[in-house]
């Protein structure tokens, strides 16, 4: 079962989510808004092996491109040990065409960082700091749990892939 | 916990759900499907501002369909108004519309509690693909929720689908 904005409060209330910083203007009928932390990493085909420039969002934004990947953050930090989480764009931003994960949702029940953001656009859109950019559902479980332990536990800016297989992008020579 | 097709046949029969109009033979065993309607909306600039409103039109698609360009975002309306006061409906492309690369929206896949209306579908096509008004094109499913629930009042209520970003307002900006 998917949690209501209300069931949602109750849990942070209780202690049994963690939403940091929490705003309850922030409830939406079955999620919570989150915002874009002002660092992207930007990735291209051209990039370098290993070298992704880490940008700053100015307050007069920042022009995202297609074709290129940008990793960036939410501003809150989430964390519960009871509900499993996903990850969504709010319909403002999809609109734009901007998507904000890349088939990656879910969140484990034990993880606590800032969730790290994969972002692609279709079309160049530009984006500001702090700006409301989607939303965390929260889902009752079933079943005996072993809480998230993983390698981006406790991230607090955008992350790029810890698996070196996958940071390695092609020089662009090896293109 | 998901409905079935039954239950979802059930919950209409009971006026939780909205699905208008409503035919038996689109229920799957746990969704719906449902259809492109006949409006599609463009932005008339390629490059987007999220913290600005952004100019755009709408054409109605003429029966032979358009060839979606995989550098554009299209607004599409669905021919049906779909909602829930009761369920957290959580909408995807259908299989046959996914292996032709074409998302139905940029992950913005959940529609709050009480919001009842046409969707405004976000279709991207990853290689060019010609679509056609009344296709049958996702599926919509309704998910069980747990807590007290305030029905949505957010900024689209009372927008006409296909609806453009209307991002810019949580800036202060005003139309």
């Amino acid at each position: 079962m998917i949690l209501t904005g209300p069931a949602i409060a109750a849990a942070v209330a209780k202690g049994d989510i963690l939403i940091e910083p929490f705003n309850p203007i922030d409830l939406n009928p079955n999620s919570y808004n989150y915002h874009l932390f002002p660092e992207l990493y930007k990735a291209s085909a051209s990039s370098h092996q290993g070298d992704i420039p880490c940008l700053a969002i100015a307050d007069t934004g920042l022009l995202l491109e297609p074709d290129c990947l940008y990793l960036g953050c939410t501003d809150e930090i989430f964390h519960s040990t009871r509900y499993a989480m996903t990850l969504v764009g709010r319909s403002s931003v999809g609109r734009l065409g901007l998507f904000v994960n890349i088939s990656a949702d879910l969140g484990h029940m034990g993880s606590c960082n800032r969730w790290t953001l994969e972002i692609k656009v279709v079309q160049p859109v530009i984006v500001y700091p702090h700006q409301c950019i989607g939303q965390v559902a929260f889902w009752q479980t079933t079943g005996l749990s072993d809480p998230y332990a993983g390698r981006y536990q406790h991230d607090e800016r955008p992350y790029p892939s810890k698996d070196a297989r996958l940071l390695s992008l092609p020089r662009e020579a090896d293109a | 916990m998901i409905l079935t097709g039954h239950a979802i046949q059930e919950a209409v029969d009971r006026g939780e759900i909205a699905i208008s109009p409503f035919e038996s033979a689109c229920l799957g065993p746990n969704s719906y499907d449902f259809h492109l309607g006949t409006k599609c909306r463009t932005y008339d600039s390629l490059v987007l501002d999220s913290g600005r409103p952004n100019p755009s039109t709408v054409q109605e698609v003429p029966p032979e369909g358009i060839v979606l360009d995989p550098k554009r975002i299209y607004l599409w309306d669905t021919l049906e108004v779909i909602g829930s006061s009761r369920y957290v409906p959580i909408i995807r492309a259908r299989s046959s519309t996914a292996r032709l690369g074409l998302f139905v929206h940029v992950t913005a896949d959940m529609i709050d509690i009480g919001s009842i209306n046409r969707l405004t579908l976000q279709l991207h096509a990853v290689v060019p693909v010609r679509v056609y008004p009344r296709m049958r094109v996702g599926q919509v499913t309704f998910w069980v929720c747990s807590g007290e629930i305030v029905p949505y009042t957010g900024k689209y209520r009372d927008t006409e689908s296909p609806a453009g970003s209307l991002s810019y307002r949580d800036f202060g900006v005003s139309d």
